[in-house]
Protein backbone atom coordinates (compact mmCIF):
# COMPACT_ATOMS: atom_id res chain seq x y z
CA UNK A 1 0.00 0.00 0.00
CA UNK A 2 2.86 2.06 0.05
CA UNK A 3 3.16 3.65 -3.18
CA UNK A 4 -0.94 4.19 -3.08
CA UNK A 5 0.19 6.92 -0.57
CA UNK A 6 3.15 7.78 -2.42
CA UNK A 7 0.57 8.88 -5.14
CA UNK A 8 -1.42 10.75 -2.67
CA UNK A 9 1.76 12.68 -1.77
CA UNK A 10 2.07 13.68 -5.20
CA UNK A 11 -1.72 14.55 -5.80
CA UNK A 12 -1.99 18.36 -4.88
CA UNK A 13 1.47 19.17 -7.44
CA UNK A 14 0.13 17.06 -10.31
CA UNK A 15 -3.53 18.93 -9.52
CA UNK A 16 -2.07 22.04 -9.70
CA UNK A 17 -0.47 21.17 -13.30
CA UNK A 18 -4.10 19.31 -14.50
CA UNK A 19 -5.59 22.82 -13.42
CA UNK A 20 -3.03 24.40 -16.23
CA UNK A 21 -3.58 22.41 -18.68
CA UNK A 22 -7.52 22.56 -18.62
CA UNK A 23 -6.83 26.10 -19.00
CA UNK A 24 -5.10 26.59 -21.50
CA UNK A 25 -7.07 24.33 -23.19
CA UNK A 26 -10.33 25.77 -22.20
CA UNK A 27 -8.95 29.35 -23.54
CA UNK A 28 -7.72 27.23 -27.14
CA UNK A 29 -11.27 25.96 -27.67
CA UNK A 30 -12.82 28.91 -26.45
CA UNK A 31 -11.10 31.79 -28.88
CA UNK A 32 -9.95 28.95 -31.11
CA UNK A 33 -13.78 27.60 -32.18
CA UNK A 34 -15.13 31.47 -32.76
CA UNK A 35 -12.48 31.96 -34.67
CA UNK A 36 -12.82 28.13 -36.60
CA UNK A 37 -15.64 29.43 -37.49
CA UNK A 38 -14.58 32.83 -39.60
CA UNK A 39 -12.07 30.40 -40.85
CA UNK A 40 -14.80 27.87 -41.83
CA UNK A 41 -16.72 30.51 -43.51
CA UNK A 42 -13.54 32.43 -45.28
CA UNK A 43 -12.87 29.18 -46.77
CA UNK A 44 -16.32 29.37 -48.18
CA UNK A 45 -16.25 33.09 -49.63
CA UNK A 46 -16.91 33.36 -53.27
CA UNK A 47 -13.94 36.12 -52.55
CA UNK A 48 -10.77 34.46 -53.79
CA UNK A 49 -8.62 36.23 -51.81
CA UNK A 50 -10.41 35.87 -48.88
CA UNK A 51 -10.29 32.09 -49.53
CA UNK A 52 -6.63 32.14 -50.08
CA UNK A 53 -6.22 33.56 -46.88
CA UNK A 54 -8.58 31.42 -44.73
CA UNK A 55 -6.97 28.38 -46.78
CA UNK A 56 -3.38 29.76 -45.66
CA UNK A 57 -4.07 29.67 -42.14
CA UNK A 58 -6.51 26.46 -41.95
CA UNK A 59 -3.34 24.60 -43.31
CA UNK A 60 -0.83 25.73 -41.92
CA UNK A 61 -2.47 24.97 -38.89
CA UNK A 62 -3.19 21.60 -39.77
CA UNK A 63 -0.26 20.93 -41.69
CA UNK A 64 2.47 21.94 -39.18
CA UNK A 65 2.95 19.98 -36.10
CA UNK A 66 1.21 22.06 -33.45
CA UNK A 67 5.25 21.44 -31.81
CA UNK A 68 6.61 23.85 -34.59
CA UNK A 69 3.92 26.43 -34.20
CA UNK A 70 4.61 26.63 -30.44
CA UNK A 71 8.21 26.99 -31.07
CA UNK A 72 7.58 29.60 -33.55
CA UNK A 73 5.53 31.68 -31.33
CA UNK A 74 7.77 31.16 -28.40
CA UNK A 75 11.44 30.96 -30.07
CA UNK A 76 11.10 32.22 -33.50
CA UNK A 77 8.57 35.55 -32.61
CA UNK A 78 11.46 37.25 -30.30
CA UNK A 79 13.63 37.38 -33.35
CA UNK A 80 10.68 40.07 -34.10
CA UNK A 81 10.69 41.86 -31.31
CA UNK A 82 7.19 39.73 -30.08
CA UNK A 83 8.25 38.07 -26.90
CA UNK A 84 5.37 35.96 -25.13
CA UNK A 85 5.37 34.29 -21.47
CA UNK A 86 5.09 30.68 -22.24
CA UNK A 87 1.81 30.07 -21.29
CA UNK A 88 0.64 33.08 -23.69
CA UNK A 89 2.70 31.31 -26.60
CA UNK A 90 0.81 27.78 -25.68
CA UNK A 91 -1.87 29.52 -25.63
CA UNK A 92 -1.66 31.16 -28.90
CA UNK A 93 -0.38 28.05 -30.71
CA UNK A 94 -3.02 25.67 -29.49
CA UNK A 95 -5.75 28.35 -30.69
CA UNK A 96 -4.19 28.07 -33.97
CA UNK A 97 -4.44 24.63 -34.21
CA UNK A 98 -8.03 24.53 -32.62
CA UNK A 99 -9.44 26.93 -35.00
CA UNK A 100 -7.42 25.24 -37.73
CA UNK A 101 -9.11 21.70 -37.09
CA UNK A 102 -12.08 22.87 -35.68
CA UNK A 103 -12.99 25.27 -39.14
CA UNK A 104 -12.53 21.95 -41.40
CA UNK A 105 -15.06 19.98 -39.44
CA UNK A 106 -17.66 23.16 -39.55
CA UNK A 107 -17.04 23.47 -43.02
CA UNK A 108 -17.86 19.94 -43.46
CA UNK A 109 -20.67 20.20 -41.09
CA UNK A 110 -22.40 23.07 -42.91
CA UNK A 111 -21.32 21.48 -46.78
CA UNK A 112 -23.20 17.79 -45.58
CA UNK A 113 -26.51 20.02 -45.09
CA UNK A 114 -28.70 19.04 -47.99
CA UNK A 115 -29.48 20.72 -51.22
CA UNK A 116 -32.75 21.15 -50.61
CA UNK A 117 -31.97 23.71 -48.32
CA UNK A 118 -30.42 25.91 -50.58
CA UNK A 119 -33.12 25.56 -53.09
CA UNK A 120 -35.70 26.07 -51.16
CA UNK A 121 -33.96 29.40 -49.74
CA UNK A 122 -33.34 30.55 -53.02
CA UNK A 123 -36.71 29.70 -54.45
CA UNK A 124 -37.99 31.81 -51.25
CA UNK A 125 -35.48 34.81 -52.66
CA UNK A 126 -33.59 34.88 -49.38
CA UNK A 127 -30.36 36.57 -49.56
CA UNK A 128 -27.19 34.94 -49.60
CA UNK A 129 -26.27 36.00 -46.04
CA UNK A 130 -29.60 34.79 -44.74
CA UNK A 131 -29.07 31.81 -46.34
CA UNK A 132 -25.86 31.13 -44.50
CA UNK A 133 -26.33 32.66 -41.19
CA UNK A 134 -29.78 31.61 -40.91
CA UNK A 135 -30.19 28.46 -42.55
CA UNK A 136 -26.85 26.61 -43.33
CA UNK A 137 -24.82 27.45 -40.20
CA UNK A 138 -27.48 26.53 -37.48
CA UNK A 139 -27.71 23.00 -39.20
CA UNK A 140 -23.80 22.38 -40.22
CA UNK A 141 -23.58 23.34 -36.95
CA UNK A 142 -25.66 20.45 -35.51
CA UNK A 143 -24.06 18.11 -37.06
CA UNK A 144 -20.28 19.35 -36.34
CA UNK A 145 -21.18 18.94 -32.69
CA UNK A 146 -19.63 15.64 -32.17
CA UNK A 147 -16.34 16.50 -34.19
CA UNK A 148 -16.06 19.51 -32.15
CA UNK A 149 -16.26 17.71 -29.23
CA UNK A 150 -13.78 15.25 -30.44
CA UNK A 151 -11.60 18.15 -31.38
CA UNK A 152 -11.62 19.81 -27.54
CA UNK A 153 -10.22 16.07 -26.09
CA UNK A 154 -7.41 16.54 -28.81
CA UNK A 155 -6.69 20.13 -27.55
CA UNK A 156 -7.02 18.81 -24.09
CA UNK A 157 -4.46 15.96 -24.48
CA UNK A 158 -2.41 18.58 -26.63
CA UNK A 159 -1.85 21.01 -24.28
CA UNK A 160 1.03 18.22 -23.28
CA UNK A 161 3.44 19.58 -25.78
CA UNK A 162 3.29 23.23 -23.72
CA UNK A 163 5.72 20.64 -21.19
CA UNK A 164 8.20 21.56 -24.14
CA UNK A 165 8.78 25.61 -23.37
CA UNK A 166 8.53 24.61 -19.95
CA UNK A 167 4.67 25.74 -18.84
CA UNK A 168 3.88 24.41 -15.78
CA UNK A 169 1.24 22.17 -16.55
CA UNK A 170 0.41 18.32 -15.74
CA UNK A 171 3.16 17.10 -17.81
CA UNK A 172 5.53 18.88 -16.74
CA UNK A 173 4.60 19.07 -13.38
CA UNK A 174 5.22 14.91 -13.86
CA UNK A 175 8.36 15.66 -14.95
CA UNK A 176 9.44 17.70 -12.01
CA UNK A 177 7.99 15.48 -9.54
CA UNK A 178 10.00 12.02 -11.15
CA UNK A 179 12.76 13.97 -10.86
CA UNK A 180 13.16 14.42 -7.60
CA UNK A 181 13.05 11.00 -6.82
CA UNK A 182 13.54 8.96 -10.33
CA UNK A 183 10.15 7.50 -9.73
CA UNK A 184 8.97 7.60 -13.53
CA UNK A 185 7.32 5.15 -13.99
CA UNK A 186 4.34 5.64 -11.22
CA UNK A 187 4.58 9.17 -11.83
CA UNK A 188 3.65 8.85 -15.32
CA UNK A 189 1.19 6.65 -15.02
CA UNK A 190 -0.46 8.75 -12.56
CA UNK A 191 0.01 11.63 -15.10
CA UNK A 192 -1.86 9.40 -17.70
CA UNK A 193 -4.55 8.53 -15.59
CA UNK A 194 -5.33 12.20 -14.98
CA UNK A 195 -5.20 12.74 -18.85
CA UNK A 196 -7.06 9.93 -19.16
CA UNK A 197 -10.09 10.89 -16.41
CA UNK A 198 -10.81 13.78 -18.48
CA UNK A 199 -10.54 12.31 -21.82
CA UNK A 200 -12.71 9.62 -21.25
CA UNK A 201 -15.99 10.73 -19.78
CA UNK A 202 -15.66 13.45 -22.34
CA UNK A 203 -15.50 10.55 -25.49
CA UNK A 204 -18.12 9.07 -22.94
CA UNK A 205 -20.46 12.47 -23.60
CA UNK A 206 -19.40 12.57 -27.41
CA UNK A 207 -20.73 9.27 -28.40
CA UNK A 208 -23.96 10.38 -26.73
CA UNK A 209 -24.52 13.32 -28.51
CA UNK A 210 -23.31 11.65 -31.63
CA UNK A 211 -26.13 9.02 -30.84
CA UNK A 212 -28.62 11.70 -29.77
CA UNK A 213 -27.92 13.64 -32.93
CA UNK A 214 -28.19 10.88 -35.08
CA UNK A 215 -31.49 10.04 -33.81
CA UNK A 216 -33.17 13.28 -34.16
CA UNK A 217 -32.02 13.81 -37.56
CA UNK B 1 -61.71 34.13 -46.32
CA UNK B 2 -60.18 32.09 -49.72
CA UNK B 3 -56.12 30.44 -49.08
CA UNK B 4 -54.80 33.45 -51.22
CA UNK B 5 -56.89 36.13 -50.03
CA UNK B 6 -54.91 34.93 -46.83
CA UNK B 7 -52.14 34.88 -48.09
CA UNK B 8 -52.20 38.47 -49.90
CA UNK B 9 -54.22 40.48 -47.58
CA UNK B 10 -56.26 40.72 -50.96
CA UNK B 11 -56.02 39.09 -53.81
CA UNK B 12 -53.33 39.92 -55.96
CA UNK B 13 -52.81 40.84 -59.29
CA UNK B 14 -53.41 37.66 -61.64
CA UNK B 15 -49.81 37.15 -63.61
CA UNK B 16 -48.81 34.76 -66.18
CA UNK B 17 -45.81 33.81 -67.42
CA UNK B 18 -44.36 33.36 -71.10
CA UNK B 19 -41.32 31.08 -71.69
CA UNK B 20 -39.85 31.15 -75.01
CA UNK B 21 -37.18 28.85 -76.28
CA UNK B 22 -35.55 27.61 -73.65
CA UNK B 23 -32.74 25.25 -73.66
CA UNK B 24 -30.57 23.50 -70.78
CA UNK B 25 -27.73 21.31 -71.23
CA UNK B 26 -25.23 19.64 -68.82
CA UNK B 27 -22.19 19.12 -70.82
CA UNK B 28 -22.70 17.16 -74.02
CA UNK B 29 -25.77 16.44 -72.20
CA UNK B 30 -29.59 18.02 -74.03
CA UNK B 31 -32.26 18.17 -70.82
CA UNK B 32 -34.45 21.05 -72.45
CA UNK B 33 -34.57 21.07 -75.92
CA UNK B 34 -36.16 24.68 -77.11
CA UNK B 35 -39.05 24.55 -75.05
CA UNK B 36 -41.61 27.78 -74.96
CA UNK B 37 -44.73 27.81 -72.90
CA UNK B 38 -47.27 30.28 -72.24
CA UNK B 39 -49.17 30.11 -68.97
CA UNK B 40 -52.22 32.85 -69.08
CA UNK B 41 -52.81 34.43 -65.65
CA UNK B 42 -55.51 32.58 -63.48
CA UNK B 43 -54.60 29.53 -65.04
CA UNK B 44 -53.61 26.05 -64.20
CA UNK B 45 -50.96 24.07 -66.65
CA UNK B 46 -50.20 20.34 -65.43
CA UNK B 47 -47.02 19.03 -67.18
CA UNK B 48 -47.47 15.33 -67.35
CA UNK B 49 -44.77 12.95 -69.34
CA UNK B 50 -42.19 10.03 -68.33
CA UNK B 51 -39.36 10.10 -66.09
CA UNK B 52 -36.20 12.19 -67.71
CA UNK B 53 -38.52 13.96 -69.85
CA UNK B 54 -36.92 17.14 -67.94
CA UNK B 55 -40.44 18.37 -66.54
CA UNK B 56 -38.87 18.86 -63.96
CA UNK B 57 -35.60 21.04 -65.00
CA UNK B 58 -37.92 22.93 -67.18
CA UNK B 59 -40.47 23.65 -64.08
CA UNK B 60 -36.93 24.70 -62.01
CA UNK B 61 -35.95 27.29 -65.03
CA UNK B 62 -38.46 29.08 -64.27
CA UNK B 63 -37.29 30.69 -61.13
CA UNK B 64 -33.77 29.95 -62.30
CA UNK B 65 -32.67 27.07 -59.83
CA UNK B 66 -30.99 25.79 -62.75
CA UNK B 67 -30.47 28.37 -65.18
CA UNK B 68 -31.18 27.61 -68.67
CA UNK B 69 -28.25 28.15 -71.95
CA UNK B 70 -30.94 30.22 -73.79
CA UNK B 71 -34.35 31.85 -74.20
CA UNK B 72 -36.26 34.45 -72.53
CA UNK B 73 -38.80 34.60 -69.34
CA UNK B 74 -41.20 37.18 -68.95
CA UNK B 75 -43.09 37.67 -66.44
CA UNK B 76 -44.76 40.84 -64.64
CA UNK B 77 -42.99 43.31 -67.11
CA UNK B 78 -39.81 41.69 -66.21
CA UNK B 79 -38.00 39.72 -69.10
CA UNK B 80 -34.66 37.97 -68.15
CA UNK B 81 -32.56 36.30 -70.59
CA UNK B 82 -30.67 34.11 -68.77
CA UNK B 83 -28.25 33.22 -71.45
CA UNK B 84 -27.19 36.60 -70.35
CA UNK B 85 -26.15 38.17 -67.34
CA UNK B 86 -28.97 38.45 -64.98
CA UNK B 87 -29.13 41.62 -62.85
CA UNK B 88 -29.67 41.28 -58.94
CA UNK B 89 -33.16 42.84 -59.53
CA UNK B 90 -34.62 41.05 -62.07
CA UNK B 91 -33.62 37.91 -60.15
CA UNK B 92 -35.18 39.17 -56.75
CA UNK B 93 -38.55 40.30 -58.58
CA UNK B 94 -38.73 36.77 -60.12
CA UNK B 95 -38.30 34.87 -57.12
CA UNK B 96 -40.86 37.31 -55.37
CA UNK B 97 -43.22 36.79 -58.16
CA UNK B 98 -42.54 33.26 -57.95
CA UNK B 99 -43.31 30.35 -54.99
CA UNK B 100 -42.26 26.75 -55.57
CA UNK B 101 -43.32 23.55 -53.29
CA UNK B 102 -40.32 21.29 -54.00
CA UNK B 103 -41.08 16.77 -54.08
CA UNK B 104 -38.97 16.58 -50.61
CA UNK B 105 -40.90 19.08 -48.95
CA UNK B 106 -37.47 21.31 -47.56
CA UNK B 107 -38.76 23.01 -44.91
CA UNK B 108 -36.22 24.32 -42.37
CA UNK B 109 -35.65 21.36 -39.80
CA UNK B 110 -34.22 23.93 -37.29
CA UNK B 111 -37.42 26.01 -36.93
CA UNK B 112 -40.77 25.35 -35.86
CA UNK B 113 -43.77 25.34 -38.27
CA UNK B 114 -44.50 28.96 -37.36
CA UNK B 115 -41.14 30.49 -38.03
CA UNK B 116 -40.52 28.38 -41.17
CA UNK B 117 -43.46 30.51 -42.87
CA UNK B 118 -42.86 33.83 -41.05
CA UNK B 119 -38.74 34.09 -40.89
CA UNK B 120 -38.78 34.41 -44.73
CA UNK B 121 -41.45 36.92 -44.79
CA UNK B 122 -39.33 39.06 -42.23
CA UNK B 123 -36.46 38.67 -44.59
CA UNK B 124 -37.78 38.25 -47.86
CA UNK B 125 -40.19 41.31 -47.69
CA UNK B 126 -39.24 43.14 -44.20
CA UNK B 127 -42.63 42.25 -42.64
CA UNK B 128 -42.67 42.84 -38.74
CA UNK B 129 -42.34 39.44 -36.31
CA UNK B 130 -46.03 40.34 -35.57
CA UNK B 131 -47.08 41.11 -39.09
CA UNK B 132 -45.65 37.98 -40.23
CA UNK B 133 -46.21 35.57 -37.68
CA UNK B 134 -50.26 36.42 -38.00
CA UNK B 135 -49.77 36.13 -41.65
CA UNK B 136 -48.58 32.57 -40.82
CA UNK B 137 -51.11 31.46 -38.31
CA UNK B 138 -53.41 32.83 -40.69
CA UNK B 139 -52.34 30.16 -43.26
CA UNK B 140 -51.61 27.69 -41.00
CA UNK B 141 -54.92 27.44 -39.74
CA UNK B 142 -56.31 27.65 -43.61
CA UNK B 143 -54.22 24.60 -44.53
CA UNK B 144 -55.78 22.84 -40.99
CA UNK B 145 -52.37 23.04 -39.19
CA UNK B 146 -52.55 25.49 -36.70
CA UNK B 147 -51.99 23.37 -33.93
CA UNK B 148 -48.79 22.60 -35.26
CA UNK B 149 -47.54 26.32 -35.20
CA UNK B 150 -44.76 25.36 -32.59
CA UNK B 151 -44.05 21.46 -34.01
CA UNK B 152 -40.93 20.93 -35.70
CA UNK B 153 -41.28 19.56 -38.77
CA UNK B 154 -39.51 16.58 -37.89
CA UNK B 155 -42.49 15.82 -35.65
CA UNK B 156 -44.81 16.72 -38.77
CA UNK B 157 -46.31 13.67 -41.29
CA UNK B 158 -45.54 14.27 -45.04
CA UNK B 159 -48.92 15.24 -45.45
CA UNK B 160 -48.55 18.02 -43.14
CA UNK B 161 -44.62 18.82 -44.07
CA UNK B 162 -45.94 19.69 -48.04
CA UNK B 163 -49.03 21.79 -46.45
CA UNK B 164 -46.61 23.71 -44.20
CA UNK B 165 -44.31 24.03 -47.37
CA UNK B 166 -47.26 25.39 -49.11
CA UNK B 167 -48.17 27.90 -46.75
CA UNK B 168 -44.25 29.46 -46.38
CA UNK B 169 -44.31 29.79 -50.39
CA UNK B 170 -47.95 31.25 -50.20
CA UNK B 171 -47.49 33.98 -47.40
CA UNK B 172 -44.39 35.54 -49.46
CA UNK B 173 -47.63 36.86 -51.54
CA UNK B 174 -46.44 34.55 -54.95
CA UNK B 175 -48.65 35.40 -57.79
CA UNK B 176 -47.51 32.05 -59.60
CA UNK B 177 -47.12 28.75 -57.63
CA UNK B 178 -44.42 25.95 -59.39
CA UNK B 179 -45.09 22.03 -57.61
CA UNK B 180 -42.18 19.96 -58.56
CA UNK B 181 -44.04 16.55 -57.83
CA UNK B 182 -45.31 17.58 -54.67
CA UNK B 183 -47.29 14.29 -53.80
CA UNK B 184 -44.83 11.51 -54.75
CA UNK B 185 -43.01 11.62 -51.77
CA UNK B 186 -46.50 11.18 -49.92
CA UNK B 187 -48.68 7.68 -49.45
CA UNK B 188 -51.91 8.13 -51.82
CA UNK B 189 -54.15 8.62 -48.84
CA UNK B 190 -51.92 11.53 -47.21
CA UNK B 191 -51.30 12.84 -51.05
CA UNK B 192 -54.85 13.71 -51.25
CA UNK B 193 -54.56 16.66 -48.03
CA UNK B 194 -51.84 18.18 -50.11
CA UNK B 195 -54.13 17.98 -53.18
CA UNK B 196 -57.19 18.94 -51.82
CA UNK B 197 -55.15 22.26 -50.52
CA UNK B 198 -53.61 22.89 -54.20
CA UNK B 199 -57.25 22.63 -55.93
CA UNK B 200 -58.75 25.29 -53.48
CA UNK B 201 -55.60 27.68 -54.36
CA UNK B 202 -56.67 26.94 -58.12
CA UNK B 203 -60.38 27.56 -57.40
CA UNK B 204 -59.10 30.41 -56.17
CA UNK B 205 -57.17 31.73 -59.25
CA UNK B 206 -53.79 31.18 -58.50
CA UNK B 207 -51.94 30.84 -61.53
CA UNK B 208 -50.09 27.39 -61.18
CA UNK B 209 -47.54 24.96 -62.96
CA UNK B 210 -47.73 21.82 -61.54
CA UNK B 211 -45.36 18.77 -62.01
CA UNK B 212 -47.33 15.75 -61.16
CA UNK B 213 -47.75 11.93 -62.18
CA UNK B 214 -51.62 12.44 -60.60
CA UNK B 215 -53.36 12.06 -63.70
CA UNK B 216 -57.08 12.57 -62.03
CA UNK B 217 -55.75 16.01 -60.81
CA UNK B 218 -53.99 17.09 -64.30
CA UNK B 219 -57.65 16.11 -65.45
CA UNK B 220 -59.81 17.70 -63.05
CA UNK B 221 -58.22 20.68 -62.03
CA UNK B 222 -55.95 21.69 -65.04
CA UNK B 223 -56.75 23.91 -67.75
CA UNK B 224 -53.91 23.47 -70.08
CA UNK B 225 -52.35 19.70 -70.00
CA UNK B 226 -48.69 20.09 -70.84
CA UNK B 227 -46.69 16.37 -71.94
CA UNK B 228 -43.40 16.28 -72.34
CA UNK B 229 -40.68 13.88 -73.48
CA UNK B 230 -37.25 13.54 -74.48
CA UNK B 231 -36.33 16.81 -73.48
CA UNK B 232 -39.29 18.66 -75.36
CA UNK B 233 -42.89 19.21 -75.07
CA UNK B 234 -44.81 17.11 -77.58
CA UNK B 235 -48.39 17.53 -77.05
CA UNK B 236 -50.80 20.06 -75.13
CA UNK B 237 -53.93 21.36 -74.80
CA UNK B 238 -57.30 20.37 -73.35
CA UNK B 239 -56.42 18.06 -70.19
CA UNK B 240 -59.43 15.47 -71.57
CA UNK B 241 -59.38 16.16 -75.10
CA UNK B 242 -55.37 14.68 -74.54
CA UNK B 243 -56.58 12.15 -72.49
CA UNK B 244 -59.24 10.89 -73.99
CA UNK B 245 -57.60 11.45 -77.67
CA UNK B 246 -54.14 11.68 -77.43
CA UNK B 247 -52.33 12.84 -81.00
CA UNK B 248 -48.93 11.83 -80.09
CA UNK B 249 -48.13 7.86 -80.13
CA UNK B 250 -45.30 8.96 -77.41
CA UNK B 251 -48.30 10.70 -75.59
CA UNK B 252 -50.31 7.51 -75.85
CA UNK B 253 -48.13 5.24 -74.73
CA UNK B 254 -47.50 7.26 -71.51
CA UNK B 255 -51.09 7.80 -70.59
CA UNK B 256 -51.61 3.74 -71.59
CA UNK B 257 -48.43 2.81 -69.06
CA UNK B 258 -50.23 5.26 -66.31
CA UNK B 259 -53.55 5.05 -66.39
CA UNK B 260 -53.78 1.22 -66.64
CA UNK B 261 -51.71 1.08 -63.36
Amino acid sequence: MNWLIEWAGYLPQLMSGLGVSLMIAGVSIVAGYPLGLVLSVMVQHRNLAVRTLGLAVVEIGRGAPALVILYLFYYGLPKFGIAFESITAACLALIWNSAAYSSEIMRAGMQSVARGQHEASAALGLSRGHTFFRVIMPQGMRSAIPGLMGVAIQMFQGTSLAYAIAVPELMKSAYNIGSQDFNYLQIFALAGICYAAISMPATWITVYFEKRLARHT
Amino acid sequence: MTLSEIANGKLAPRTGIRLDNISKRYGDHLVIDDVSLNVEPGTVTALIGPSGAGKSTFLRCINLLERPDSGTIQVDHHTIEPGKVINAKDLAALRRTVGMVFQSFNLFPHMSALKNISFPQQKVLGRSKEEADERALQLLERVGLKDKAHQHPGRCSGGQQQRIAIARALALDPSIMLFDEPTSALDPEVGLEVLAVMRELADDGMTMIVVTHEMQFARDVSDTLVVMADCKIIEQGDPRAIMSDPQEDRTRRFLRAVLER
